[in-house]
């Protein structure tokens, strides 16, 4: 129905083409020979920018996966220094607290040696002391007992001795100093 | 005083006392008077007070020897050494008068220190003694002293021979302690 519209639509006007689809053999050639020219022109002019912008496009693409590569190649090579890094520290925390520990022993073994020598010396010094204290103590009761017993000697001499008693030592001394020689 | 002053305060008494024929009484007499001027604290007191005129000194001694038959030479010479202030030295000068009179005798001083006073036979025997001891004859000057306690103790020069209580306590002491 529709084509047969068109026919009659056509019959009527002379722009009309003879097929409702296909343009006039002329306009189809001028049509061409202008649709090469300007495809011509188009790859002439056009071309080499595109061209251009492709490998623009493409040295960018390029630079940048140059760059991701060179990134990835950075970030393994600072995850390795990380990890080096992380495995340095671990082996400088084992021997910070291997040369604690061994300082930590070693003052632990040198305070105790002092504490024992100090110990030693104050057992040595309070025996000493308490050997002093009782000579001391030996020698003033000793003394004391010294000094009672002459004290008793001679009051008791004083009391036995009485004139009589001096009269005879006197005697006892003149005889003696005249029997000498 | 001076070994010096007390020797030449002795050497003229003793030279005065040997003029006059006495010094023998001399010495005996200063003996007597020095051992009761060491014995009796108020006698010190007034002899030796310097604040005390010189002729009330010298009185005192008088009155000290009077009734005593001293002889006068002795009291003169007592009254010369107390009226120039030497009361002090009163025992250091008969004791060297006593030196001068035995030495002028050929003798030495025995002094001889007891508990108790000596009677005459005693001294004459323990001059006798002594002077066997020590070969040389003496004269005996006795000081009564209780420190001794008993016996006797003589020093003849050097020569010390000592009995007494005293001693033998301070050895057993010594031995105590």
């Amino acid at each position: 129905m529709m084509h047969r519209l068109a026919a009659l639509v056509a019959e009527g006007d002379p722009t009309q083409t003879h097929h409702w689809l296909w343009p006039e053999t002329a306009e189809i050639i001028y049509g061409g020979i202008a649709s090469v020219l300007v495809f011509s022109l188009l790859v002439k002019v056009a071309g080499p920018l595109a061209k251009k912008a492709f490998a623009d496009r493409t040295a960018r693409v390029q630079g940048e996966m140059d760059n991701a590569a060179a990134a990835l190649d950075k970030a393994t090579q600072e995850a390795a220094r990380i990890r080096s890094a992380l495995g340095n520290v671990d082996a400088e925390r084992s021997r910070l607290f291997a040369e604690a520990d061994s300082q930590a022993a070693a003052v632990l073994a040198d305070g105790r040696a002092r504490i024992e020598a100090e110990a030693a010396d104050l057992v040595a010094k309070a025996e000493a002391d308490i050997a002093a204290a009782a000579g001391r103590v030996n020698e003033e009761l000793k003394s004391e007992i010294a000094r009672l017993s002459a004290l008793a000697v001679e009051r008791v001499v004083r009391s036995t001795v009485d004139d009589s008693a001096r009269q005879a030592m006197v005697e006892d001394f003149i005889n003696k100093v005249g029997a000498a020689r | 005083m001076s070994d010096a002053r007390t020797s030449a305060w002795a050497r003229a008494l003793s030279a005065i006392a040997d003029a006059e024929g006495v010094l023998g009484r001399v010495d005996a007499e200063f003996a007597a008077v020095a051992a009761a001027y060491e014995s009796n604290e108020q006698l010190r007191s007034t002899l030796g007070d310097q604040a005390i005129p010189a002729e009330r000194r010298q009185a005192v001694v008088e009155q000290l020897l009077a009734g005593k038959g001293a002889h006068p030479v002795t009291a003169q010479l007592l009254g010369l050494v107390v009226g120039a202030g030497r009361a002090r030295d009163l025992a250091a000068i008969a004791s060297a008068i006593g030196q001068d009179a035995a030495s002028s005798q050929g003798r030495a001083v025995a002094e001889v220190r007891s508990a108790v006073a000596l009677s005459e036979d005693q001294q004459r025997r323990l001059g006798d003694a002594l002077a066997k001891a020590v070969g040389t004859p003496v004269n005996i000057r006795v000081i009564v002293d209780p420190s001794v306690v008993g016996g006797l103790v003589a020093t003849v020069g050097d020569t010390v021979i000592d009995g007494t209580v005293r001693t033998n306590l301070d050895r057993v002491k010594a031995r105590l302690s």
